[in-house]
């Protein structure tokens, strides 16, 4: 059979937001799928959202209630969600409970009634919950496994999509025949870290398509479940080309010590001390992006966006216009109990919906101390993953983070994570002359040249102003506690041109 | 907990819906027990004989604290009503008109608690649409049910 024989599975919308991406573009038709998982961990409300996303007046969906939840209540809580549209009961969703056949009669009756239920209504989805209670009643007539797959084989037969909905735990994964027999097992978990709760979601199993792997944060808000895939949405994205254009920063001389400025598409971090300019620099950045038209996002975490923009404009940047023009959004990530798919996701959006070109986090300590407890672990690891991900759509990113001053030490941030950076500019204090002055350094920029020098700088009430050129009768300044060497006065000049030179 | 006006009323329609509908069959029933006997079977299918049995027996246990004449109906194991319907004979038999009057009013608090119970569990969209799905010839868009709340 060539290719283009092959049948077409349907893909249905699951109805939670980022679902569809992770199960890889919405769920097969008439799949037998399981959503597992411990009480209260989101079970319910997921088939709810793909109830009410796949039910239609000709094909509805068939919602059995068993020794569960009691229906009243259940539709009592679910309606709360803004997902679930009245409108569509009884004649679009219909919930018909089996606790009297479960009670008095054995599996084959549950089969029948199921049967005639989805026989008679053509239903086109059909959720069992908890199927779990059902099955743990002593079985006599029909056991087990054989009910399960005569259960699947007839709602395939009869082209319905179904969840089965059940409590388990990951130790019965093994020598269960429902796990056997199902297309799709969607595992739910969630956990207590520290004083945070964490969701995840994990598709353990999904035949006929690829699924995005891995455990993929959710949560469960007043518009029911939210998942954040693990590739933050972006599948099937190309990778743009490094391009050749540079972005100014702003500052005249920054931009010639990056050698024209920052490449489009890199990730920049700005590390250095308390005070040292970091977010000032950052906001420059920004600045300049709105006024050579580009768009820009600013992710800020410790302070309220009225307060990160009135800074700025202590500094004559005005970000107020351009937030009411739709050219710049400033992102106030509320703290705490956040993952970075989530923060991503708010990000993501924000880039779409102006088009962002530029990208500023400030800070990254701010935004892991944002992050649930749980999620800290895996700060670095997430931090790649947005990064590359960014980058990779073109978004020129640009982190501050703040490092502990040394006086003997040089370091680049307390996260090792300047791999994850194409550049690096480092700001840091000194001690010279009895005063506590400021320099700057390009410590690196992958795939360009920049800069060696080392250059003094102040912040104005115009921003960062790199002072005079590259300071050059001092040793020992990046260790902060330079010595005057008297071995010339005058500042040399240009400090890119000697910077390339010295690669060449 | 009074019964908002509302709910009452609609009590009462669905009770002489189903009084118009029974007009001229023998023997006589009564349709107060039609219109519980329609909302359970249609609160069954979805909430199960004990899910109806438990509502249906606080519906009882409210009404009959304002209705003396409710003293001996009880909700059986499957839902039912047992001791209901015999107001309406006493009335046209006996003549006692005001004992009957009374029986009647019993009847419309009973399905009005009832209603009140839905509407404070399920909320007015879905009762409505419960009792458009037992009474689809019935208009009942013109009714504000009070919301449950008072119920």
């Amino acid at each position: 059979m060539s290719t283009h024989e092959k049948v077409t599975i349907n893909k249905l919308p699951t109805g939670v937001p980022g679902l569809d991406e992770i199960v890889g573009g919405g769920l097969p038709e008439f799949s037998f799928n399981i959503i597992a998982g411990a009480p209260g961990s989101g079970k319910t409300t997921l088939a709810h959202q793909f109830v009410f996303a796949n039910a239609t007046p000709e094909r509805p969906a068939l919602y059995f209630t068993v020794l569960g939840e009691s229906a009243i209540k259940m539709l009592r809580y679910q309606q709360q969600y803004t997902f679930f549209d009245p409108a569509k009961l009884p004649g679009s969703i219909r919930f018909i409970n089996l606790s009297q056949v479960v009670l008095e009669q054995d599996l084959g009756a549950v089969l029948e009634e199921i049967t005639k239920e989805v026989e008679k209504t053509n239903a086109a989805v059909v959720v069992v919950d908890s199927f779990r209670t059902m099955v743990r009643k002593p079985q006599s007539d029909m056991d087990l496994q054989s009910f399960i797959q005569r259960l699947a084989l007839f709602l395939a037969s009869w082209q319905a999509t179904t969840f089965l909905i059940g409590e388990y735990s990951e130790d019965e994964l093994r020598d269960n025949p429902i796990f056997t027999v199902a297309d799709g097992l969607f595992w739910m978990r969630q956990t207590a870290e520290r004083n945070s709760i964490v969701r995840k979601l994990q598709i353990i199993k999904l035949r006929g398509q690829a699924s995005v792997p891995g455990l993929h944060t959710f949560r469960i808000t007043d518009a029911g479940l939210q998942a954040f895939s693990r590739t933050f949405g972006l599948t099937g994205h190309k990778r743009t080309s490094p391009a050749a254009v540079r972005l100014s920063f702003g500052v005249p001389e920054l931009d010639k010590m990056l050698g024209g400025g920052v490449r489009e598409g890199d990730s920049v971090l700005i590390a250095g001390s308390s005070g040292t300019g970091k977010s000032v620099l950052a906001t420059q950045f920004i600045a300049e992006g709105i006024r050579n038209g580009e768009s820009g996002i600013v992710a800020v975490f410790e302070e309220r966006p009225q307060a990160y923009a009135e800074r700025a404009a202590s500094l004559g940047l005005d970000l107020e216009t351009p937030q009411k023009d739709g050219k710049l959004e400033i992102l106030y990530l509320r703290p705490l109990d956040l993952s970075v798919d989530e923060t991503m996701h708010s990000i993501l959006e924000a880039v779409k919906k102006i088009g962002a070109k530029r990208l500023v986090i400030d800070s990254l300590a701010g935004f892991e101390m944002a992050l649930s407890p749980g999620f800290r672990a895996d700060f670095r690891e997430s931090l790649y993953r947005m990064i590359f991900a960014l980058t990779g759509i073109g978004v020129t990113i640009l982190s501050t983070v703040e490092v502990d001053e040394s006086f003997t030490e040089f370091p680049f941030s307390t996260y090792s994570i300047s791999f994850l950076t194409d550049d690096i500019i480092r700001l840091r204090y000194v001690s010279i002359d009895g005063e506590l002055r400021k320099i700057m350094v390009v410590i690196k920029m992958r795939g360009g040249n920049h800069a060696k020098d080392i250059r003094e700088y102040e912040i104005t009430s115009k921003g960062v102003v790199i002072l005079g050129n590259r300071l050059t009768n001092y040793q020992g300044l990046i260790g902060g506690l330079p010595v005057h060497t008297y071995r010339s006065d005058q500042m040399q000049e240009p400090s890119v041109e000697s910077g390339i030179k010295s690669e060449s | 907990m009074t019964i908002p006006s509302e709910t009452r009323d609609l009590a009462r329609r669905l009770i002489m819906y189903e009084a118009v509908a029974i007009n001229g069959s023998e023997p006589k029933e009564s349709a107060t027990l039609r219109v519980y006997e329609k909302l359970r079977q249609n609160l069954i299918a979805f909430a199960g004989v004990a899910g109806f049995q438990s509502l249906a027996s606080r519906a009882l246990a409210l009404a009959k604290s304002e209705a003396a004449s409710l003293g001996s109906v009880k909700v059986a194991a499957d839902g039912s009503l047992r001791g209901l319907g015999e107001f309406e004979y006493q009335a046209n038999s006996s003549k006692d008109q005001a004992e009957g009057d009374q029986g009647v009013d019993g009847e419309i608090i009973l399905i009005s608690r009832l209603l009140g119970l839905l509407l404070i569990f399920l909320g007015e969209t879905l009762t409505l649409r419960l009792l458009h799905d037992a009474w689809p010839e019935a208009d009942f868009d013109d009714h504000n049910l009070g919301h449950g709340r008072k119920a």
